[in-house]
């Protein structure tokens, strides 16, 4: 029984562009023509990128990426943009008085799969209206040599206290010593925006706004 | 041997190795530049000196400033009467003219590209205002090639008439001042934009040669412990030597003809007109180093020793890799000698010579080698493009089978001159396909005695003008020349993938070799048959020669106006803005100008 194509029972016929085969034409064997088309290509190139040099109209290599052309840049003094949710180096948010907003819970370092990130919480002393509420970080040291920049503890992060977006890569330096950053280091650094806050809101105990318990309304 | 010849010997010697030489670093930059521009990188242009602002200015305003002084002293100085002040209003017209259109040109070009300057002062302002206001800097291309022409046809075509001696005196005393100014106003605009505390000298990268020079003199220099220390010191120069001395048998422009008057050297002869046909029998100075009679075999015979080095370096290395390659060299240069030879016996069966001088003035006379030996060309270019080891017939040093083949063993200036003598070997060669095929310093319609456009037996144009003219003329035309084909070749370098040894020595043995062989059989064909030619025959030739003059002037001015067109065109891009690095960079104004904080 004949099998017919392109019915429901029978095989799919395979339909597409044929594309020509590269054939051994006497042009091709002569070498010289196909010499003088590479010469062509060649020489396409070299007019094409030398022109927009001296014109000073190279492409822009993110804005104009998409042209063909010389698409490189001069590292130190250019640098490709990173995208908005690029991971950079950790920073911790400030509170409106200074403080970090970190309240030592250890979610990140529990989060963190290359266990880079260290924390001793310290407790605040008697009579001040955060005791009993939170901690803070007395030590608050990432390794970012270890950090495999997977943000695991930004979203473990009940307080938005460690963001990522930085927008700065590890700094190479020359021993291992200099990649671990403490907690000055850390909170000296600026997100994309310029701000060392967080726009969430953050309620002090005793805030009006405060939205949970609080020692005045613990007997709700 | 007068003293005078001695000085006339020793400033060619040095004109000549200053060329060799200079064209080989150019070349250097040229690969390493053009190479990376190829395939859509920068390369290498980051080597700046920062000088301090005075300094700079000074470089710009110093030469200008002599270049201005020495103009109106002379003029004011020598007054020239007859031809000379033909020539003279004629050559200073086309300075003032070339020099003003390409002093806007790149001062519109570069408002062009940055845009007016607000923050600088109030000249630098209003010149940028102007030519932004003019905008295309092509306009200044067209003008300026329509002016040059206008004035050779105007001085040509008002030649005798009392409106032409009048025209010739507005532009004998006008010229000169317009050069002056338009040289200052580039040099002074220069200096006003120089605002910064110092400033880069980049020189589109050409500091990087040099900076590679200066390191290899100082860099470690290795001989293997078991290697012959004698020759392998003495390779590289055995090598480099015959690469520039071959140079000194090719002419680089006319014969100079001094009047020699009581024995002693006239020069103000160079200030007249000379015949166009025959030669000057006493004061010749022939514009060659070696005035040899067996030019072309003094050539090869030289340029046949620069296998030595390289077998030699791959002999005394005590390494197999360098072993192989210098043998690779030794059968790849040998095996295309022989082409390169054959090649050229059907040129000397036309030419009837050996003199390379004489094979010049032949093609000035007739027509360039190119159209009456265009095959030999073809296979002479391929011959010595294996000749100087370089890809596609680059298997002596092939990276990827043999490390670095004969010169695998050093390091620091020694690898540094095998490198050098490559390029050297590069612009020789270059100027014997320039003198042998192209003409030599022979431009079209430029003859001994002046400009004269002639198809046939009717005369278009005939404009005289002074000895030393034509042959400056004739020298900037050579070292064109030579240029355009050392530039072919590095083009030819990035394009050509490397040949297998067999199929290299394939190339050589049963392609070229049978192909030159057929070219002399053709040749001598060619040659018997123009020969037993009627009369009619062999003026219509002669008028062939004439158009062919024409074709390549009108290609050449053709290839300039297209250039010009086409480089000065600006480009459309198109830009997308979708990711979120793309806008951030679009906020700031694009990665280009903007410095970007990561």
């Amino acid at each position: 029984m004949a099998v017919v194509p392109n019915t429901p029972l029978g095989p799919k016929q395979v339909t597409g562009k044929r594309v020509k085969r590269p054939e051994r034409t006497a042009s091709v064997q002569a070498y010289v023509p196909e010499l003088a088309k590479g010469i062509g290509i060649t020489l396409g190139h070299f007019f094409k990128n030398t022109k927009e040099m001296a014109l000073g109209q190279r492409n822009d290599p993110v804005l104009e990426g998409v042209e063909d052309g010389i698409n490189t840049i001069y590292y130190p003094e250019q640098r490709r943009p990173y995208p908005e949710r690029f991971r950079g180096l950790h920073r911790l948010t400030h509170r409106a008085d200074g403080s970090p907003r970190c309240v030592a819970c250890l979610c990140c370092s529990t989060a963190c799969p290359a266990q880079c990130i260290h924390i001793e919480a310290g407790e605040y002393p008697e009579g001040d209206p955060r005791r009993g509420y939170e901690r803070f970080p007395k030590r608050f040291v990432i390794d970012e040599l270890r950090c495999v920049f997977c943000g695991f503890c930004v979203e473990a992060c009940p307080c938005d206290a460690i963001r990522m977006d930085t927008g700065i890569h590890a700094t190479p330096y020359d021993s291992r010593e200099q990649f671990i950053y403490e907690k000055d280091i850390l909170m000296s650094f600026m997100g994309r925006d310029g701000s060392q806050q967080s726009e969430n809101p953050r309620h002090e105990p005793g805030d009006e706004g405060h939205p949970g318990i609080d020692r005045e309304r613990h007997g709700h | 041997m007068t003293t005078g010849l001695i000085i006339a010997f020793a400033a060619k010697a040095f004109f000549v190795v200053m060329f060799g030489m200079n064209l080989g670093v150019i070349l250097t930059w040229l690969d390493r530049r053009q190479g990376a521009v190829i395939a859509d990188r920068v390369g290498p242009n980051r080597a700046v000196v920062w000088l301090p602002r005075s300094i700079a200015r000074g470089m710009a305003m110093g030469p200008a400033a002599l270049i201005a002084v020495g103009v109106i002293v002379y003029f004011l100085q020598v007054e020239a009467t007859g031809l000379e002040r033909t020539t003279r209003a004629l050559l200073f017209s086309q300075l003032a003219i070339g020099a003003t259109w390409i002093t806007a040109l790149s001062i519109a070009g570069r408002v062009r590209i940055r845009g007016v300057r607000t923050d600088a002062g109030g000249l630098v302002l209003n010149l940028d205002r102007l030519f932004a206001w003019i905008g295309d800097p092509r306009v200044f291309v067209y003008a300026g090639l329509g002016a040059h022409l206008v004035t050779f046809l105007a001085a040509a075509a008002l030649k005798g008439m009392p409106i032409g001696a009048n025209l010739r005196e507005i532009a004998y005393g006008a010229s000169p001042a317009i050069f002056v100014c338009s040289i200052l106003a580039g040099a002074v605009y220069s200096v006003m934009c120089m605002t910064h505390e110092r400033v880069g000298l980049r020189l589109m990268g050409l500091l990087h040669p040099a900076a590679d020079g200066v390191k290899t003199i100082f860099k470690e220099d290795f001989i293997p412990p078991n290697g012959d220390r004698l020759m392998h010191s003495l390779a590289p120069f055995i090598s480099f030597f015959p690469a520039l001395v071959v140079l000194a048998c090719v002419p680089f422009g006319d014969t100079l003809c001094f009047g020699t008057n009581d024995g002693k050297i006239d020069f103000t002869n160079l200030a007249t007109m000379v015949p166009r046909e025959g030669m000057c029998v006493d004061g010749a100075m022939p514009l060659q180093v070696l005035d040899l009679n067996v030019g072309i075999l003094f050539f090869f015979a030289l340029a046949g020793t620069g296998i030595v080095g390289a077998a030699l370096a791959g002999w005394a290395s005590d390494n197999k890799f360098s072993l192989l390659g210098g043998l690779r060299a030794a059968s790849q240069m040998v095996s295309y000698e022989v082409t390169l030879g054959l090649t050229l016996i059907g040129a000397i069966m036309i030419y009837g010579t050996l003199r390379i001088d004489e094979m010049v003035r032949w093609q000035a006379e007739h027509t360039w080698g190119i159209f009456v030996q265009p095959f030999a060309f073809f296979l002479f270019f391929a011959a010595a493009v294996a000749e100087t080891k370089r890809i596609p017939f680059d298997i002596p040093e092939g990276e990827s089978e043999v490390v670095a083949g004969y010169f695998t063993e050093y390091s620091g200036m020694k690898f540094a001159m095998f490198f050098f003598s490559e390029y050297i070997a590069i612009v020789s060669s270059s100027a014997l396909m320039a003198a042998l095929f192209l003409g030599g310093w022979h431009l079209p319609f430029v003859e001994r005695d002046g400009l004269f456009i002639a198809i046939g037996d009717t005369v278009l144009l005939r404009q005289p003008l002074t000895h030393l003219s034509v042959v400056i003329v004739g020298v900037i035309g050579f070292i064109g020349k030579v240029a355009l084909l050392c530039w072919l070749q590095t083009t030819i370098r990035w394009t050509l993938p490397r040949f297998r040894y067999d199929q290299l020595m394939r190339l050589g043995w049963r392609k070229l070799l049978p192909a030159s062989l057929v070219n002399i059989l053709l040749t001598g064909l060619v040659v018997l048959l123009v020969q037993s030619a009627s009369p009619t025959v062999q003026a219509g030739l002669r008028t062939a020669g004439d158009l062919t003059e024409l074709t390549v002037a009108a290609l050449g001015l053709l290839a300039v106006v297209s250039l010009a067109r086409y480089w000065l065109q600006p480009v459309k891009k198109r830009r997308a803005i979708v990711t979120s690095a793309q806008k951030f960079a679009a906020r700031l104004g694009g990665t280009k100008s903007a410095r970007m904080g990561a």
